[in-house]
Formats: structure tokens, C-alpha cells, sequence
């Protein structure tokens, strides 16, 4: 099966870069020329790209995968949309070196689109601290970028983010269509205390977007007038979490509260719960619980975790967006497939609307970011603009239960800002 | 004292995995002196292979009965049988060429080995963890007022058997004597008319097969697996088998064990950020005051 | 283009490593140095820049490791602990973090003085050990290391880190995110460790470095000290990452715990062996062969087999390619790609 999967995926490349492979190489020059020259039309088979950063092997592969695959299909798609005598590609880079994803290299990626006159925005990264590194270069270069899944919310508000910016104070060029830490965080202390759940033991994986979101959820839930029993966080690299959720036995609380995603021991932990006895126990976590249900199957129910979009059963966009990737890749949705989808289909809109605008001559980059700053669309993940920081504006965030192993819709909220 | 209990039971469970993982590392150190990086991809292997037998078998859930044991036969020995293949492969395609090759030289091919198994593992199926069907029903039974499953005893129970096993085998045959030979020196055994060959892919195919048994019992317990477990499982089966003594099986045992509970107490006692940085503090200060480790590092002799 | 100066570089060290006379060997470095030093002026790409300042980075940690494994012949796998306490010594010295702005220029000597002292406190325990628990002991504090930064939230940022490092400055002109600076810096440092390195294999220091990696019980009836020479040997070591850790956190402008993995320590351990463990030009060899393939060859694999007219994804198959490479190279060449000529009647001798 993932046989075909791979084959699924390297057919689907063969046929969007095989098209106009012939003129790539050729035409990065015309293009160098088109940016700095007065606008021309673009000569037949002009390309244009869209960066992808990601990592993609090693650990991280296993989120990082879905995710690149969500952003090629968004791509693939925006092909007949293209002005004539436009090609969009997608050129995927991998931020993982020796199987982590690294910071460094994610800014060697980045700098080598920036490099690369086709490329007219990026899409990616993954991690928040790869994103840390790379916002002041893409700022610096005034390319724009798109996160999918940073959620961390100093990236774009407040004094750190300001920090991110400094070469180029007047210019944000940094967007994500996920929603942030603190968003997220209160979200899912609203859900729990609307869920009737009082005690919580809260876990988180000490990366940056888990240990962020527990935080968050830890101060609002005590807020809410919630009792936080004790907080804990886990080790790397081992599957063993037993002993952790012993102490969270002996702690009897209501509902044990995850910040971080299923691959990072999210999963593990609420298969575990069952084999200490706290099958009963819920279980909650934010977007990065949304895949629980390919690891713990029958044993995900009892579990909540938030998406920050609308229903998505009742979205056709989502339900197109499902079965499409489905079929094309042979395999179900990552945590942040359908978030890499909006991603690349909110810089592929941008980047159509920006060709519009200079006549069919290829445009400049800050053409493109002022098009993505100007964002409105439709996406699986619900109708997309951007507020003056780069983030989402009007967030709805929706609670989701497990049954029977399969995710159902519970109710959402609008978030005040 | 309850929770001081459940920690222990639950840390010598864990233990029995590291444990059974160690007993590779040290056979092959012990033997040709090499850190086999690629031993704790073998162990993921396993899982791999055990999941795929028990799927052809049409196993999803629970057995009970003959099917229990019939099916789970099948799955523990295939699984052990087709590690011991790829260890010996392994050896063959890789090693063997560098043996007497600058000591570094293996040690950088096993790291590659690694990454070859992972990232097949990795396309096999699929980046994201995989579930592993509950095959081994999971009664438990109070004592002291701590509730241990079957699948505890299973764990254990397998590691140590495999380890009195592995000790008889290796003290009272042939081909144990010749491992111990070759271990000790192995020009000399050569000349006393050992097949040195033979006896190091002997050596890769126990320490690989009882990774295999490793695997599944993991896969079993865990329900789960991953092709990127064997890196964090690897790198502490390995401390274990440093601490126990390098070279000595019944130290692999011991330093397993007490790595998993450890770990345990750690997580229980620091909170599981500090669970990793105990372990290797400890292990720091083993080595530190006690350099040939807990019961020192005879080649496959004492113990 | 950016390929042509690995392949340059490598293909000079490489021809000057055969050329039998000494004159003509320093000739082509010295031409080599110099074309490296007007690269800037022809060519402005800043992604290129950046990638050679890193490659620069990984020669001045393999020089530097190359002095406890390659020289002195203990076996370090806990190299990147060192390496990353260079960096959160620039990172908590000079950001916002405690608002302690001192100047890059003092902190590259600080963290070098820092990480060697790490290095004598880590050593003076465990040096008297056996190579292979060294190795265990080192591998352990290599992971302690950045799970403490990880772990100590209030000073580190824990997992997020310490972002918006200062940019360093020269005669009061900012760095700013220009990469070509750092690339200076790095030329000089390499510069520099290279005139230590050379200097320190001939020494007396490391005529009894390299007695005690032949035969450790001999050179301490010959009356060296060997404790303190090996001691010598890991503060030195650590003190060539802690100058890398400056200038690496400072061009980034961030650090994180997981930019020091175990992974990192593997990694330069690989391009010591690679390369020719011991012999100076085998490990800048190494060095920058791995972070061609690492940084350069493989995250752009796609893109390179589309031009060939390869119609395939590689993007699944990172690890299994630079496993396969790792695999190969020692298959077919163990002593490395370049070893110096003693080191291999050296290891023909004896296999310890």
C-alpha cells in the first residue's frame, strides 16, 4: 500500500515538473531580468515556484510528509487557474538534518528560494523554531511566508516578533493560517469547562508548540475556575510514558490534558492510559491530537481536541479536500495536511492575482505579499483573511470527540479578539 | 509504598525490553569489538515484522486459546527469525569487509546501516506511528496491591528465559565455547580450528533474533510502533549494556533492568523531562567510579 | 555555483595533499585562501555565502574534534555538547535575554575559555577510562547537555530557545543579515585553528598525544603524564566548538536545544572518519564532502534529478541515500578518503 503511495506521489511529480522541465533551467534567467526590468509579458512556459520548507525525514517525517503533501496537492490544483503561459511548481526543501529538524538549515532553505527568482513565496516551515530563524530572512528579502502549523504566539505579536522583523520594521511578509498558542490554549479551557471537566493533569512534550499550548491552557483553565492538579512533561526519544501516567492515576483527575502531537508521544499516551486504568479518564489536546485516531483507533474515544476552523463536516471544501488527497496519495490526512493546503492555495491565490495586476509579466515580491496580505479565500479549513500581524482574522475554533476511533463534530465557537 | 511498587513493576517491565535489546549490543561488542548502531533499527525491525506476520495471519484483536498461542508462536518466531536473517546480512554486507579495518570505520557503517533501516522501515509503513493489534490478552493480578498484566509477565518472563537460555547455550555447546574463543582472542581461536566467520554471523543471528523477540514483545505491550523507535530504545539499551558491564550477558541483564527502573523512578520522582538526564547522569557516575561496569566486562565467562 | 566551491576546495586540499614538495603545497592553500577570500567580490549571493559560512563552521568542529579522536585517540561522542555551549554563551550573553549586550568579538574568546573549562570538568573524572566507556561517558553528557538547556526554561527559553541574538559589528558597522561577514570570520577562525592544529601536531604536546593513541601503557613508562595530556587534548578540542558555537548562534540568531542533538556529535565524528581521521586536510576533506551532501546535494535532490531529466522523488529517501554514502565510503576506502600516510602503516600494524 505505501507502495503505491510512493508511486502515487512520484507519478504525481513526474507529471507536474515533467511538463515544463525542458524550460526551467532555461528561463531562471529571463526571469532575473523580468523582476528587475519594467514589466514585459512572459515569454510561453514561464515557471514560477512556490517554496516548500519542511522537515521530511527522519523523525519529523511523520508529520512532515502529510503536510508537504497537502501543499503539492493545492499546487497541483492552482495549475489550471494560472495565467496563460504560466506554470506554478512546488520545490519542496528538507529542514531536517540527520533526522531533526534543524533551524539552520531551515535558513539555508529559505536563502536558497530567496536565491532563486522564481520562487515568489514560501510555504512552510513546520517547527516554530525554524520558523524563529527564518522570519527575519524572509523579511529581510521581503519574500513572503506562510506557515501552516507555527503556532507559537510570538512570531507575530508583541516585542519578539517585532525583534523578528528588525531589518525591515515596515514590511511583514510572515502569515500562518493556523491559529496561535493563545487562541488555541483558551479555546480548549472554554471546551473543557464547558465539558464539565474541574481537575486536570496536564502533560505536555516539551517542544515548543506542546509546552506552549499546555501553558496557556494551564493559566486559563485555573482562570475558569479549574483546578490544575499537577503539570509534567515528557522525555524524548522513549514510548515508555507508564510511569508518568501512574502519577496522574494517583492524581484521580477528570480530564488529562496533552499539549503536543500524536507522534510525539500523544498517541502512546492515550493507549497507555488504558493499560494503567485510566482508560476511563478523558483525554483533550489541541490540533496535534486531531490524527489520535490512526494510532489509538477504538481507544481515541473519550478524547476532545480542537481545530481552529469551522465544522468541518459541514465545509465542502474540507470533504473535496479529504477525498482528493485520499486518492492522490492512498493514504489519510496528516494533523496539518489540510492546514499546508490552505497554505499553498492562499500563495498560489496571491500569486495569480499578482500576475493580474502587473498584466501577465511576472511579479515583483512584494507584489506578492501585498496580495497575501490581502487574502480572501475559501479553504477546507474555512474562509481565510489576514489581520495587520499575519494572523487569521475572526478565528472559529471547533471542539471534536472520538467515536468509535472516527472524529465527530461537537461545537464551535467564535473567539473575541 | 502502593506507587512506590507500581513504579518498580512497571520500571522492570521496561527493563525487560531495554534488556533484551542489550543482550545484542554486548554479544557483538564482546565479540568483535564493534558498537552496532543499527541494532536498535533491527529491534524496530521486529516489531515491523511481527505486525506484518500477525496481519497475514488475519489477527486484529485479542486471541484467546490455541490461537493465542499458535498465532503468537508464529508471529515471536518469525519475527525472531527474520531479524536474525537481516542481522546476519547485515554482517556480511557491511562488516565483514572492515574487520580488520581501522576500529572507527564500522562504527560509522553501522550509523549508515541505521539510517538505511529506518528509512525503509520509514516507506514500509508509512512516517507516523502504527498501531499494533492487542493480540496477548491482558488479565492482571493484585499484588500487594499493585495490578500486574499478563503482558508484564509475558515481557519479563520471555527476557529472562531468553537470557538463561542464551548463558546454557553459550557455556555448554560447541558452538557457545567457540563464541567465547573468538571472543577472547581471536587469532587463536583461529588456529585452534574455529570457523571464525561462522561464529561472529552466529553471534549477529542470536543478538538480531532476540532484538526480533524484543520487537514484538514491544509491539505487544505498547500496541504500537514506530520506525524511528529504535534510535531512542537503541541508545539506552546500549548504556545498559555499558553499565552492566560491556561483553557480559548477565550484566546486560541486570543493567536493562535497572536502567528501565531507573527511568521509571526518575519520571516518577524528577518528572519525565528529567527521566533521560538521570539515566545517563547515572550512568556518568557508574562508569566514573566503577569503569568496567556493574559486573564487569568478562568476555562471555563469568556471570 | 555553489558546488563549484566545494568541488574547488575539496580538489585543491586533495592535490596538495600528493604534492611531494612542501613549497608548492603551501602555494596552492595560500592560492586557495586567497580566491576564497575575493569570492565575495564577484559573487553576492547570499544563500551561497551561507552555506560556505556553515560549511566553515562544521571545518572548525571537525578540526577541533580532530585533536581529542583524530590525535590524541579518544573517542568523543558527545562533541556537540561543547558546541552548544559556545552558542548559549553568545545567545545569554549578548540578547535580551538577561539584557547583557557584550560585544560578539569578546564572547568568541569567552565561550572558547568556557567550553574548554566544560571540557576539563567533564574530563578529569573520566579520562582515565578505557577508550570505549570514554565514548559511553562522552555520548551521555552530550545528551544531558542540551536537555538541561532544554529543560532550565527561565535562563535557556527551554524548548523555544533564545531568539533575536545581536547582529555582531565591526568597528561599529552591524552585521545585519548579510551572511557575508560571518563568512570572514569564518575564513579567519579556520585560518586560525588550522595554524594551531598544525602547530600543536608537531608540538611536544602532540608527540605525546600521538605516543598515548598508539600505546598508552608505553607512553606513560616514557614518563608522560598522561592524564593531563589527554586533558590538554579535550580542552583544546572543546574550545575550537566553543569559538563555532559563538559564531554559529550569532549568525543564526537563535538557538535551540534541538540544533545540538545527538545527531551533531554523529555528524562530525562521520567527517573525522570520512575524511582520514588524524590528518588535518582529511577532516577539512570530510567536513566539507558531508555538508555538501547533507546541506547542499540532499535537500535539493529533487531539483537535481529533475534537471537530469530524473523524474523522481528522493524527498522519502534522504536517510537511505546518506546511509548508502556512509556505508560506501567505508566499505570501499575505511581509512577514510584522505588519511595521512603514517596514520595508515599505523592501523595496519595494530587494529586497537
Amino acid at each position: 500500500m505505501r507502495l503505491i503511495l510512493a508511486t502515487a506521489a512520484l507519478a504525481a511529480l513526474a507529471a507536474c515538473s515533467g511538463a515544463n522541465n525542458a524550460s526551467t533551467s532555461k528561463n531562471t534567467t529571463t526571469t532575473t531580468t523580468a523582476v528587475t526590468a519594467a514589466p514585459s509579458p512572459a515569454p510561453p512556459g514561464q515557471v514560477v515556484k512556490i517554496g516548500i520548507d519542511l522537515p521530511l525525514s527522519g523523525g519529523d517525517a511523520s508529520v512532515g510528509i502529510s503536510t508537504e503533501q497537502g501543499a503539492l496537492l493545492a499546487i497541483d490544483q492552482a495549475q489550471k487557474n494560472m495565467p496563460h503561459g504560466y506554470t506554478l511548481q512546488g520545490e519542496a526543501l528538507d529542514d531536517s538534518v540527520q533526522g531533526v529538524h534543524n533551524p539552520e538549515q531551515g535558513v539555508s532553505n529559505v536563502r536558497s528560494f530567496i536565491s532563486d527568482a522564481a520562487v515568489l513565496a514560501v510555504v512552510g516551515p513546520y517547527n516554530s523554531n525554524v520558523a524563529r530563524a527564518e522570519i527575519p530572512v524572509t523579511n529581510a528579502a521581503g519574500l513572503a511566508q506562510i506557515g501552516p502549523s507555527v503556532v507559537a504566539d510570538n512570531l507575530t505579536i508583541g516585542p519578539d516578533a517585532a525583534q523578528l522583523r528588525r531589518t525591515n520594521p515596515s514590511m511583514n511578509t510572515f502569515f500562518r493560517v493556523c491559529t496561535t498558542d493563545s487562541r488555541q490554549g483558551s479555546a480548549l479551557a472554554q471546551f473543557a469547562r464547558s465539558l464539565g471537566f474541574k481537575r486536570t493533569y496536564i502533560i505536555d512534550d516539551n517542544e515548543t508548540y506542546g509546552l506552549d499550548l499546555a501553558d496557556r491552557f494551564e493559566k486559563d483553565f485555573t482562570a475558569d475556575g479549574g483546578t490544575v492538579l499537577a503539570r509534567d512533561h515528557l522525555a524524548k526519544n522513549t514510548q515508555d510514558f507508564k510511569s508518568l501516567l501512574l502519577k496522574v492515576l494517583a492524581a484521580k483527575p477528570d480530564v488529562v490534558f496533552f499539549g503536543g502531537v500524536t507522534s510525539t508521544g500523544g498517541g502512546l499516551i492515550r493507549k497507555q492510559m488504558f493499560s494503567v486504568g485510566l482508560g476511563k479518564t478523558a483525554y483533550m489536546g489541541g490540533d496535534g491530537l486531531a490524527d489520535l485516531g490512526t494510532v489509538a483507533a477504538a481507544q481515541a474515544d473519550g478524547s476532545y481536541y480542537t481545530l481552529a476552523a469551522p465544522n468541518a463536516q459541514k465545509l465542502p471544501a474540507a470533504r473535496a479536500f479529504v477525498k482528493t488527497y485520499r486518492a492522490k496519495y492512498n493514504a489519510d490526512i496528516g494533523p496539518y495536511s489540510a492546514n499546508a493546503y490552505a497554505a499553498a492555495q492562499v500563495a498560489a491565490n496571491a500569486i495569480i492575482r499578482a500576475i493580474g495586476s502587473s498584466k501577465g509579466a511576472i511579479p515583483a515580491r512584494a507584489a506578492v505579499v501585498a496580495n497575501v496580505a490581502a487574502t480572501k479565500l475559501e479553504t477546507p479549513i474555512g474562509p481565510i483573511s489576514f489581520d495587520k500581524y499575519g494572523d487569521v482574522t475572526n478565528p472559529v475554533l471547533s471542539l471534536y470527540g472520538f467515536k468509535n476511533g472516527q472524529p465527530y463534530f461537537i461545537r464551535q465557537i467564535q473567539l473575541k479578539l | 509504598m502502593h506507587e512506590f511498587l507500581a513504579q518498580l513493576v512497571n520500571g522492570i517491565s521496561l527493563g525487560g525490553i531495554y534488556a533484551l535489546i542489550a543482550l545484542g549490543y554486548t554479544m557483538v561488542y564482546g565479540i568483535i569489538g564493534l558498537i552496532n548502531f543499527a541494532h536498535g533499527d533491527v529491534y524496530t525491525l521486529g516489531s515491523f515484522f511481527a505486525l506484518t506476520i500477525l496481519t497475514a495471519l488475519g489477527v486484529s484483536g485479542e486471541l484467546h486459546g490455541v490461537a493465542l498461542v499458535v498465532d503468537v508462536a508464529i508471529a515471536l518466531i518469525g519475527a525472531a527469525l527474520l531479524c536474525g536473517i537481516v542481522g546476519v546480512l547485515i554482517e556480511r554486507l557491511a562488516y565483514r569487509r572492515l574487520r580488520n579495518a581501522p576500529r572507527l570505520a564500522p562504527l560509522i557503517t553501522a550509523i549508515g546501516i541505521s539510517f538505511i533501516l529506518e528509512n525503509v522501515m520509514q516507506i514500509w509503513k508509512g512516517p507516523a506511528p502504527v498501531s499494533f493489534p492487542a493480540v496477548v490478552p491482558n488479565p492482571s493480578v493484585m499484588v500487594a496491591g499493585v495490578a500486574i498484566g499478563a503482558q508484564q509477565f509475558l515481557l519479563v518472563g520471555l527476557a529472562v528465559v531468553m537470557m538463561v537460555a542464551l548463558q546454557l547455550f553459550i557455556h555448554n555447546t560447541r558452538l557457545g565455547r567457540a563464541m567465547r574463543a573468538t571472543a577472547e582472542d581471536r587469532d587463536a581461536a583461529q588456529l585452534m580450528g574455529i570457523n571464525i566467520n561462522r561464529t561472529i554471523m552466529l553471534t549477529f543471528l542470536i543478538g538480531s533474533a532476540l532484538a526480533g523477540v524484543a520487537g514484538f514483545v514491544s509491539g505487544v505491550y505498547y500496541q504500537s510502533t514506530w520506525f524511528f523507535n529504535g534510535f531512542g530504545a537503541g541508545l539506552k539499551a546500549f548504556t545498559a549494556a555499558v553499565l552492566g558491564g560491556i561483553g557480559n550477558i548477565a550484566g546486560a541483564m541486570l543493567g536493562g533492568f535497572l536502567i528501565g527502573i531507573i527511568e521509571s523512578f526518575a519520571t516518577w520522582k524528577f518528572g519525565g523531562q528529567w527521566s533521560n538526564v538521570t539515566v545517563f547522569a547515572i550512568l556518568i557516575l557508574v562508569l566514573v567510579f566503577r569503569p568496567s561496569g556493574l559486573l564487569g566486562e568478562a568476555v562471555f565467562e563469568r556471570a | 555555483m555553489i558546488y563549484a566551491y566545494f568541488l574547488i576546495a575539496i580538489a585543491v586540499v586533495v592535490v596538495a595533499q600528493r604534492l611531494p614538495d612542501k613549497r608548492a603545497k603551501r602555494a596552492l592553500f595560500l592560492a586557495l585562501g586567497i580566491a576564497l577570500l575575493c569570492a565575495p567580490l564577484f559573487d553576492r549571493n547570499d544563500a551561497t555565502f551561507n552555506v560556505l559560512a556553515d560549511a566553515g563552521i562544521f571545518v572548525l568542529l571537525a578540526l577541533g574534534l580532530n585533536i581529542v579522536v583524530g590525535f590524541a585517540g579518544l573517542l568523543d561522542l558527545g562533541y556537540a555538547a561543547f558546541f552548544a555551549i559556545g552558542a548559549y554563551t553568545y545567545a545569554m550573553m549578548a540578547s535580551p535575554q538577561f539584557n547583557l549586550h557584550l560585544p560578539f568579538w569578546l564572547l568568541l574568546f569567552l565561550a572558547a575559555a568556557f567550553a574548554s573549562a566544560f571540557g576539563i570538568i567533564l574530563g578529569a573524572p573520566t579520562l582515565r577510562l578505557r577508550g570505549d566507556y570514554l565514548a559511553i561517558v562522552t555520548l551521555g553528557f552530550g545528551e544531558i547537555v542540551p536537555q538541561i538547556f532544554q529543560n532550565l526554561t527561565k535562563y535557556t527559553g527551554g524548548p523555544n530557545g533564545i531568539g533575536a541574538l545581536d547582529f555582531p559589528s565591526f568597528f561599529g558597522r552591524s552585521f545585519g543579515q548579510s551572511t557575508i561577514p560571518y563568512y570572514y570570520v569564518v575564513l579567519a577562525l579556520i585560518a586560525l585553528a588550522l595554524f594551531f592544529a598544525y602547530n600543536l601536531r608537531d608540538s611536544r604536546l602532540g608527540r605525546a598525544w600521538m605516543a598515548i593513541r598508539e600505546d598508552e601503557l608505553a607512553a606513560r613508562h616514557m614518563g608522560i603524564n598522561t592524564t593531563a595530556v589527554k586533558l590538554a587534548a579535550f580542552a583544546l578540542g572543546a574550545s575550537f566548538s566553543g569559538l563555532a558555537g559563538v559564531v554559529f548562534a550569532a549568525k543564526l540568531s537563535l538557538v535551540s536545544p534541538d540544533l545540538f542533538q545527538f545527531q551533531v556529535s554523529v555528524l562530525i565524528v562521520s567527517m573525522l572518519v570520512l575524511g582520514g581521521m588524524g590528518n588535518i586536510p582529511g577532516v577539512v576533506v570530510g567536513a566539507l564532502v558531508l555538508v555538501l551532501v547533507n546541506n547542499v546535494v540532499l535537500p535539493q535532490a529533487n531539483t537535481i534529478a529533475a534537471s537530469a531529466g530524473l523524474h523522481v522523488d528522493f524527498g522519502n529517501y534522504h536517510f537511505f541515500i546518506y546511509g548508502a554514502i556512509l556505508v560506501g565510503i567505508m566499505l570501499f576506502r575505511p581509512e577514510g578518503l584522505l588519511p595521512s600516510r603514517q596514520r595508515k602503516e599505523e592501523l595496519h600494524h595494530a587494529a586497537a
